[in-house]
């Protein structure tokens, strides 16, 4: 190899790793800290255990297996923060007073509210969101469904939409073997 | 001179009731009683709320509410569907509102039929839950094992002190016939058998499964009600008067559901949440066995206890002291 070959293949090298080592702060996944708000297109779907979804006659949606939800009082999702339910976490009929994360929404006739039990946490990677969001429950009924698990979604930077999606079973009670699948979409407002 | 041996005692009995008292000890390991018991106590628990004339009544008004919504709601349709007013107003909910009432019939059914059974069931369990609890099982089985093995252990050993310890044995033999008698086990343990027979294809996730997919239609024909069908029939120009008059189960249901909810979710998650434990105790010896593992070994303590141990013949030495000669034939041969 004659010392010109040499050199060109080093600036080659150069060329290509240069850009790489340049965007790597910003390939590195950071912290997303502050409220998923929680926009309309959000929804969850209780998908039954042979197939099919739990049509929801009490939805706004025209597809009545999508129950819609929207932002509570709280905003939406907020990281580093549990979002716990009240007390009473229920009124008299079973309705869920959580009214942080989401507008407690009617489901069958009864409403339902989430909460997080430990503060969930959200890192950003590229334009890929990864969250952390094992202890969210959805209370309905009197009772409490762990609906949580880690959750993935996309963030534009420059418009600070987001949306997550994830799907959890139910583990017990009555809806025992039902999957619940969730999708929430809006605005991300950092800290 | 002859030496006379001292009478062999009979040391079979204590041996066997060694291994009796072994095999008492070994018999809730060997049937997993201590996993087992603890999770029947769990279900009998879980159970306890609903398993009363009172609830289950109100599960069976519950369903009579939606029985009588869709009759009345049939009616309501047809009688509203003559006039060509109606006929258009109840043209989508009336097609929906029919195919809730069919699938109604095979829910009414199949959840009423279970809820019958459990009804006529509440003496079984009512049996059940007065026995001691389920957690105590294995131990009434271990102690007087333990105890046994110990007698039995110290009458091998040390003859002199089984003549005394055999009445313990025997104490022992009558507490294990007289417990099942004194518990009522030989009247409720069959009941119990009853009960577990019953819930055999109840405690299914099968079934829950079944119970689950009706649920959601009751949800589904309610919110018809509810959310089309009142509407409609108000918009045909039936008035709330009118519907209150002639179609009150419509009203009722309306009334009831978040009852019906309240009600039913929580018997349907107790219902789950059991099944893991139904089929660890459906999985013991049958109940009927029970008084008979009490009785059986009691009886067999008592007879070894009064056979085994220091029966002596006349002029035998003493079994608990060293062999003697004996003077009488001493220098004889």
């Amino acid at each position: 190899m004659t010392n010109r070959l040499k050199l060109r293949l080093i600036a080659a090298i150069v060329t290509a790793v240069v850009p790489i080592v340049a965007a790597a702060p910003a390939l590195a996944a950071q912290e997303l800290n502050g409220v998923f708000h929680i926009g309309p297109g959000s929804y969850i779907r209780m998908g039954t255990p042979g197939g099919g979804f739990f049509d929801n006659p009490y939805s706004k949606a025209a597809n009545k297996s999508y129950t819609t939800i929207l932002s509570g009082v709280g905003g939406g999702i907020r990281s580093g923060v549990a979002q716990n339910a009240p007390s009473p976490a229920f009124d008299k009929h079973g309705n869920s007073r959580a009214n942080s994360i989401i507008t407690p929404t009617d489901f069958t006739g009864i409403l339902f509210g989430v909460i997080t039990t430990e503060a969930p946490s959200f890192s950003l990677s590229g334009d890929t969101i990864t969250g952390h969001l094992r202890h969210l429950e959805a209370q309905w009924n009197k009772q409490t469904f762990v609906q949580g698990n880690t959750v993935y979604g996309t963030y534009n930077a420059r418009t600070h939409h987001y949306t997550l999606a994830w799907h959890t079973e139910v583990h017990g009670g009555p809806f025992d073997g039902y999957t619940g699948y969730w999708k929430l979409t809006g605005t991300f407002t950092p800290y | 001179m002859t030496r006379v041996a001292a009478p062999r005692r009979k040391r079979w009995p204590l041996a066997v009731l060694a291994v009796i008292g072994i095999g008492m000890i070994l018999a809730p390991v060997a049937f997993g009683m201590f996993s087992k018991a603890p999770d029947g106590a769990s279900m009998m628990t879980s159970f306890t709320p609903f398993m009363t004339s009172h609830r289950l009544d109100g599960f069976q008004a519950d369903m009579r509410d939606v029985g009588n919504a869709v009759t009345q709601g049939q009616e309501a349709i047809r009688e509203t569907d003559r006039t060509s007013a109606g006929a258009r107003t109840l043209a989508r909910v009336a097609p929906q509102f029919h195919t809730f009432a069919r699938e109604w019939v095979a829910v009414n059914s199949d959840m009423g039929g279970m809820l019958v059974k459990i009804q006529a069931n509440l003496p079984d369990y009512q049996a059940m839950a007065a026995l001691p609890s389920f957690r105590l099982f294995p131990w009434f089985f271990v102690i007087p094992g333990v105890i046994l093995l110990i007698l039995a252990a110290v009458g091998l050993a040390r003859a002199a002190a089984w003549r005394s310890l055999r009445w313990v044995a025997v104490v022992l033999g009558v507490a294990l016939v007289v417990a099942p008698v004194a518990i009522q086990l030989f009247s409720r343990a069959p009941k119990g058998a009853q009960m577990m027979s019953t819930f055999k294809t109840i405690e299914t996730h099968h079934h829950l499964r079944r119970i689950q997919s009706y649920f959601s239609e009751m949800a589904v024909g309610q919110g018809l009600v509810q959310l089309q069908l009142l509407p409609a029939l108000r918009h045909a120009d039936v008035s709330a008067a009118e519907i209150h008059g002639r179609y009150p189960a419509l009203n009722t249901l309306d009334a009831n559901w978040v009852h019906i909810l309240n009600d039913m979710t929580p018997m349907i998650a107790a219902m789950s949440n059991n099944i893991g434990n139904y089929q660890a105790i459906s999985s013991l010896p049958s109940f009927r066995l029970f008084p008979w593992f009490f009785l059986l070994p009691g009886l067999i303590v008592i007879v070894l206890a009064l056979v085994g141990g220091t029966r002596r013949r006349r002029g035998a030495a003493d079994p608990g002291r060293p062999n003697v000669l004996n003077p009488v034939n001493q220098g004889v041969t």
